[in-house]
């Protein structure tokens, strides 16, 4: 495929260049400029909004951005395995489209009058297998990510439509309640499945052997290949992945909304965003867990900071927007300084 | 290509056939979905019907896949199609409004779309941001000022009877019994088969998709020509939304977003058509063809509306991964 769509971060060279003195302070900025503005951003929302930094309003940021941080973060699986070119590499537009399903087939079975288990484990098992599905075409049939998982996407949108007619389906089970439900120290329960799954996402892809190799089959096919890693396997795993995260949001989904809602495509693009504009958060510009994670929670924080000021919310996909170009913009500047 | 690169044309059939599938595939299954409509719907394969098909679901999708092929074809791709649109739509219903002439309208709103365009230009030629990463944040940034722009996201209605005749003549009117708006997607897929294929304009953005730095260290201004593309790519997206309002007489906040995917899908299904699995214009408007068959085709069936859009996304899954799967076999992959 000639187009070569890849964004910021992969002008990275393989052999980082020794860093000069003027180079250092570019490259600090780099680093820790993210984490700088993300700081700035807290402080003058919390300056301004009365109620900012709350430990309420704190919970309700984390439970608020518990969907589409469990998204991002399978989303960010693929982003790595797949490598940095957005056509040809880690990319899956089906799982916003993925969580609609799900959330459709829970509340579904909760409505014909099965328990939590089984429509747990089917929301779960919808999730895997438009996972296989994408892991499939474009592992074994070759087609490029952007391409199959758009295919998929489109599929698994009308499949939803066609369980649900495009209605609401109230749900509301003992689980439902009790993830929906505040936790211990007043959190939402939903604030602390979003940090286990991080927890636990980021203790398996930073942490572990396969971890390493995902970055390796991303970043490097040709030495990972030549390094005897089982390629396809590594790659449809991780779309498995990503389509099993689509499966758990969806479950978040219904017990947020109280049921499956239509319009779960809307959440696409916010979801790519939170998992591009991640690999700002790491030392090295490439996509990872945490990175993901602290760029979900500043999505989720400029939006409440928004809501508190009572800025109106049409401005929030503006802020999103600027944001993006804003931080690209500045990375791409510091590393042609850098380099 | 691959017939003459091949070693020995007998020893290798089974590759030539598959070679053979994947230029011919897409035509195949246009062939093939064709007959399958008019075997399944006895008002498929009907004048109007077919005449319905070109006005109804081809000439916009044509248009902005038209635009996407020249994003693509540069090596980049624009997801803000959509918003050049709808800044050209709106620009355009405003002044018509507002009592400009539509000749003025419609050159603002053109305006407009180059704009967006000159945006995405800065950032991707000025700044270095990928296109793909620009154009997300332009298509972000586009939804909230239109939804500035109309307190909201109210549409913008012109009356009844306030639409000038002009304006009524770009969206129904027919010049030598062609549609106009027809009429305007065939001229831009000409403009566009020309650029490609005859000026050195087009060879230039072409070999900067296929290889960036040969084109760079031959001394040629790949940022001018990559600036220049998607400047191009507004301008024609704005075409689109032009006709669109003249059409509906109504400019909906974010309407030209619809058209994204499908002519993403369009332009790549059009790659599958080139042997080397580059963006071409005829394949893109094959592409369109194929989606535009589907959609009325299936609208035709009995079939439930939802399950229409299971079947589109069906078929094109199926053509992607036969072509796909073909080219591995042809020795493309």
């Amino acid at each position: 495929m000639s187009a070569e769509v890849e964004f910021a971060p992969a002008g990275l060279s393989a052999i980082e260049p020794p860093l000069r003195p003027t180079g250092t302070i570019a490259a600090a900025a780099l680093r820790f400029g993210s984490l700088i503005a993300f700081a700035a951003i807290l402080i003058v929302f919390s300056l301004t909004a009365p109620y900012f930094l709350s430990v309420g309003n704190i919970g309700n940021v984390l439970g608020q951005s518990a969907i589409s941080g469990v998204l991002a973060i399978g989303l960010t699986v693929v982003l790595i395995a797949g490598g940095s070119n957005v056509v040809t590499g880690g990319i899956d537009l089906s799982l916003a489209a993925n969580m609609g399903l799900s959330a459709a087939v829970y509340a579904t079975l909760t409505q014909l009058g099965y328990g939590d288990a089984a429509a747990i484990s089917a929301a779960i098992g919808t999730g895997a297998l438009i996972g296989t599905v994408n892991a499939i075409a474009v592992v074994y049939a070759g087609i490029v990510p952007l391409l199959a998982t758009l295919a998929v996407m489109n599929v698994v949108a009308g499949l939803e439509l066609v369980l649900t007619q495009n209605t609401v389906l109230p749900a509301s089970t003992p689980f439902l309640s009790a993830l929906s439900a505040s936790g211990p120290s007043g959190l939402p329960v939903l604030a602390y499945v979003l940090l286990g799954f991080t927890a636990l996402a980021t203790a398996i892809v930073q942490y572990t052997p396969v971890g390493l190799r995902l970055y390796a089959v991303g970043e490097f096919p040709d030495a990972a290949r030549a390094a005897g890693l089982p390629l396809r396997r590594l790659l449809s795993s991780a779309f498995v992945a990503s389509g099993v995260s689509g499966g758990i949001a969806g479950i978040l989904s219904v017990s947020y909304l109280s049921g499956s809602t239509t319009g779960s495509g809307e959440m696409l693009l916010p979801v790519v965003v939170t998992a591009l504009l991640g690999s700002v958060f790491s030392r090295r510009l490439v996509p990872t867990i945490t990175g993901t994670f602290l760029s979900a929670l500043l999505v989720g924080f400029l939006t409440n900071g928004f809501q508190l000021l009572n800025i109106s919310s049409t401005l929030v996909s503006g802020v999103q927007g600027a944001l993006i170009l804003i931080v690209v913009s500045a990375t791409t500047l510091l590393r042609r300084q850098e380099a | 290509m691959s017939l003459l690169t091949s070693t020995s044309a007998f020893t290798d059939l089974p590759r030539l056939i598959a070679a053979g599938v994947v230029r011919y595939g897409l035509i195949l299954a246009l062939v093939a979905v064709s007959a399958i409509f008019s075997a399944a719907t006895p008002t498929f394969l009907t004048l109007a019907n077919l005449q319905s098909i070109l006005v109804n679901n081809f000439t916009l999708l044509a248009i902005v896949s038209i635009a996407m092929t020249f994003a693509v074809s540069s090596g980049g791709i624009d997801l803000s199609v959509g918003t050049a649109m709808d800044f050209a739509s709106f620009a355009f219903v405003s002044l018509v409004l507002a009592g400009q002439p539509v000749a003025i309208a419609a050159l603002a709103g053109l305006a407009a779309g180059a704009l967006v365009g000159a945006f995405n230009a800065l950032l991707i030629s000025g700044i270095g941001v990928s296109p793909f990463l620009a154009t997300l944040g332009t298509l972000f940034i586009g939804r909230s000022v239109q939804q500035l722009l109309t307190n909201g996201g109210n549409p913008v209605y012109l009356p009844p009877s306030g639409v000038p005749e002009a304006f009524r003549f770009l969206g129904h009117g027919t010049i030598a019994g062609l549609a106009v708006p027809l009429a305007a997607a065939i001229l831009i897929i000409a403009a566009a088969a020309v650029v490609f294929a005859r000026t050195r304009f087009g060879r230039v953005i072409l070999s900067i998709g296929i290889q960036p730095a040969v084109v760079r260290y031959s001394g040629i201004g790949t940022s001018t020509h990559i600036a220049a593309t998607f400047v191009i790519v507004g301008l024609i997206a704005a075409v689109a939304g032009l006709i669109l309002t003249a059409t509906v007489t109504v400019y909906i906040p974010s309407s030209g977003n619809a058209f994204l995917l499908n002519a993403i899908g369009a332009t790549f299904i059009g790659t599958t058509l080139s042997p080397f699995g580059r963006p071409n214009v005829g394949g893109t408007v094959l592409g369109v063809l194929l989606l535009s068959i589907v959609a009325n085709g299936l609208l035709l069936t009995d079939l439930n509306f939802y399950w229409q859009q299971v079947g589109t996304g069906t078929l094109i899954f199926a053509v992607l991964a036969l072509s796909f799967i073909n080219r591995k076999a042809a020795g493309h992959a």
